[in-house]
């Protein structure tokens, strides 16, 4: 008979996510009971919240528009063997783009078209630099992506503070015109076009990765840096090249959420619709395997833990904190099949570099 | 693909290892389905109130404490249940408020901070039902939402009325205001606090007998988040001989008072004067007590209180409330402000629980050094603008802030 590992080695990995996901979910309910919660209520709120009425599920795809995007900045990254962690500041810079082109007053079906490509290409912008220094010195794209993460952040702050400001409203930049925002879906939901475009983008990704040469060279290198140099691929190339979509992606990620998440349409002070979107979709790559397909239903689930976990709050009433609790702890759990197997892709190449 | 598999096993071992298991996931999700029972409808005889916060939870020491401290106190008084509803980014801002408004077990949904504004005239208007309250906005206007605005002009005139006093006694002929960038809800500041240096002076020469003729340097420094802006401004009017600052920039009081400690340390003391004027929460524990004479509250905890009372009592409507110096809803802070505030940066860890002493300590001391009659000028026009003999000019006053500075120059 086979040991009791040798069993979950085996699972295919849908069952893998969902054994993960449910051994999340136990752990979130023994932290709830141990806390005075009832963890049967929060689950039913958290459930009946996120995919129980057609709202819901409008607001879980608002809440996974914007993931979509970042999530594959990470996985055409991490198809590439890098670790652009650098989605965060090129979503704040896509946004500020955005906004920005509502200065130029253009008419109206060339301004959203005309922001949606000026938040892409402010998004490269941030990305090129990661790129050439990793190139030209080495630096591992860790360290350059938190420091430009940082800087987008900061540089955020002063054009909200002092350059793109709304003139009868301090904490916010102005407005993205209102021809250029992305069309409601539902007339109360906060879903938006943008969802539309994400599964574009999905689509193209998915095209350039499994259809295209450029995507054959980007995984080759992906899977085996040595070989694909031996084989005439360019590897330097395939840096810059991945470094560059994802930048776009992202910064169309910023540029979905100014416009085409109700009610602002402005990047606030504190940027307190964008913070974090980047890094979420990190979370959300590695459930979905990195796999374009895979993160559309990831960024879903993640949608729908945002969304249900509004609802935790006032019906079983768990405190904010711990509902983040609970969500870190699943999101944790789906993402551990797929670091186990980047720890053990690692190991495999470090021990056949020796 | 990669990620799919490259195993050993037998498919056939695989499904069954894989029907296993979508048995067991099938029976665990029938049980919570079962398990969930009902909403826990837990209606209570006073009323179940959603208070709806921005992004920043308790522990910021300003804004989200005070409203926290107002449903605190419906709860303890009124015997309301209050449901806070926290959000996680400002995408969140229009769900909550619809989910809460949806679930139709609320009497009451209160949001605090304008930040909330434009989330709460679409749901406002999407639930005419709802009764909803609004803290710190006065331009929605929707017959099932309470607006709860400031009379930010009634309150900067009483501590600039104090402030040219205190620069008067302690010898000073100027007093500083530091505001942040120049929109219209800033004039009121300034006009408010023109309005009371002005009152001020004549008072004080009233009292004394000696013309007080202390003048108003002012700089609207562009921003609201750089601190350092805050610092050099303050530097430049104590350079010419500033008494009192107001700092009408929220957090760059941070800086304003970290160019009065320096300035103080240079002359080796550490209590004012130059003294800092705290703005909306109460600032005086700042500077260990001894450097911020006063602050001008906007009481925000009122505001949340008496909307959650009005439901209550039944006398709940829709429409602009105004709180000012009249009804307590705009008041310069006092000692059990003090306490209060002390008590959340204790409980939030700003503040060490072993400084709570040190800092009353300061803080009375500092203002028994003032002389009564400036205390009781202060009291004197606080009393006249509630009941309407002081005129504080503006209530919005874009247009007119150019007259204001002419009437009342610096």
């Amino acid at each position: 008979m086979s040991s009791p590992s040798s069993w979950i080695r085996n699972l295919t990995p849908i069952t893998e996510s969902l054994l993960a996901g449910v051994v999340g979910l136990v752990i979130g309910a023994f932290i709830m009971l141990a806390f005075g919660y009832n963890p049967l209520a929060a689950y039913r709120s958290l459930f009946v919240g996120s995919v129980g009425s057609v709202y819901s599920w409008a607001e879980l795809f608002a809440n996974a528009t914007p993931l979509i995007l970042t999530a594959l900045t990470f996985a055409i990254a991490m198809r590439g063997g890098l670790f652009n962690i650098g989605a965060e500041g090129q979503l704040y810079m896509g946004a500020l783009a955005a906004v920005s082109v509502s200065l130029l007053h253009l008419p109206a079906p060339f301004n959203w078209i005309v922001a949606i490509l000026a938040a892409m290409v402010a998004g490269m912008i941030w990305s090129l630099p990661v790129a050439l220094l990793k190139l030209g010195r080495g630096v591992h794209e860790v360290i350059s992506t938190i420091m430009f993460n940082w800087i987008a952040h900061f540089f955020a702050f002063y054009l909200i503070a002092n350059v793109l400001t709304d003139p009868q409203r301090g904490e916010r930049t102005i407005a993205v015109s209102e021809s250029a925002r992305l069309t409601r879906v539902f007339p109360d939901a906060t879903l938006s076009s943008g969802l539309f475009i994400s599964l574009v983008t999905v689509g193209v990704i998915f095209f350039l990765l499994w259809r295209t040469s450029t995507g054959f060279e980007i995984r080759s290198v992906g899977y085996n840096p040595h070989a694909s140099h031996y084989a005439g691929i360019s590897i330097r190339k395939q840096v810059l090249r991945v470094f560059l979509i994802g930048g776009a992606i992202a910064g169309l990620a910023g540029a979905i959420v100014v416009m085409g998440r109700p009610p602002y349409y402005a990047v606030l002070s504190g940027l307190p619709q964008l913070v974090n979107l980047g890094f979420d979709g990190i979370g959300v790559a590695m459930i979905g395997r990195n796999h374009p397909i895979g993160i559309v239903f990831a960024a879903i689930f993640f949608g729908g833990l945002m969304t249900g976990g509004r609802i935790m709050q006032f019906d079983p009433g768990v405190p904010f904190e711990l509902v983040r609790v609970i969500q870190g702890v699943i999101i944790l759990a789906l993402a551990i099949p797929e670091l186990r197997r980047l720890f053990f892709l690692a190991r495999e190449r470090l021990a056949g570099r020796k | 693909m990669l990620v799919f598999g490259d195993d050993v096993v037998s498919k056939m071992r695989r499904n069954e290892v894989n029907k296993w298991f979508f048995r067991m996931v099938g029976l665990v999700a029938t049980l919570f389905m079962l398990a969930g029972g009902p909403f826990m409808a837990s209606a209570s005889a006073a009323g179940k109130i959603a208070l709806v916060l921005d992004v920043g939870g308790r522990g910021d020491l300003s804004f989200n404490d005070m409203g926290f401290k107002g449903s605190d106190e419906a709860v303890a008084n009124l015997g309301v249940e209050v449901v806070e509803i926290q959000s996680n980014s400002a995408a969140d801002y229009l769900p909550n408020m619809q989910n809460a408004a949806r679930s139709g077990q609320f009497d009451l949904i209160v949001a605090v901070g304008f930040l909330i504004a434009d989330a709460m005239a679409e749901v406002a208007g999407q639930f005419p039902d709802q009764k909803f309250a609004i803290i710190d906005v006065t331009w929605l206007g929707k017959p099932n939402l309470m607006e709860i605005g400031y009379e930010e002009n009634k309150g900067s005139a009483i501590v600039g009325a104090l402030s040219a006093m205190v620069a008067a006694h302690y010898g000073y002929d100027k007093i500083g205001a530091v505001l942040g960038i120049e929109i219209p809800v800033l004039y009121k500041f300034e006009a408010g606090y023109r309005y009371g240096m002005h009152w001020g002076n004549a008072k004080y020469a009233e009292e004394t007998g000696k013309a007080s003729d202390v003048g108003l340097l002012w700089t609207y420094t562009g921003t609201f988040s750089d601190i350092a802006k805050g610092k050099a401004a303050t530097e430049a009017m104590l350079a010419q001989g500033a008494g009192v600052i107001y700092n009408v920039a929220g957090p760059l009081g941070i800086g304003d008072l970290e160019a009065i400690t320096e300035h103080l340390e240079a002359k080796g003391k550490s209590a004012g004067p130059p003294f800092m004027i705290g703005v909306d929460a109460n600032q005086d524990y700042l500077g260990d007590g001894h450097r911020v004479l006063a602050s001008m509250m906007k009481r925000v905890d009122f505001g949340v209180y008496s909307a959650i009372e009005s439901v209550v009592n039944g006398t709940f409507e829709g429409g602009v409330q105004i709180l000012g110096p009249h009804n307590g809803g705009i008041a310069m802070s006092g000692e059990q402000d003090l306490a209060d505030f002390i008590q959340f940066g204790v409980n939030g860890g700003a503040i060490g629980a072993s400084d709570r002493q040190a800092i009353i300590q300061n803080w009375t001391g500092m203002r028994e050094d003032i002389p009564a009659w400036i205390w009781e000028a202060v009291a004197e026009l606080q009393a006249q603008i509630s009941d309407g003999t002081a005129e504080v000019p503006c209530g919005w006053c874009p247009d007119t802030i150019k007259e204001i500075r002419a009437k009342y120059p610096d």
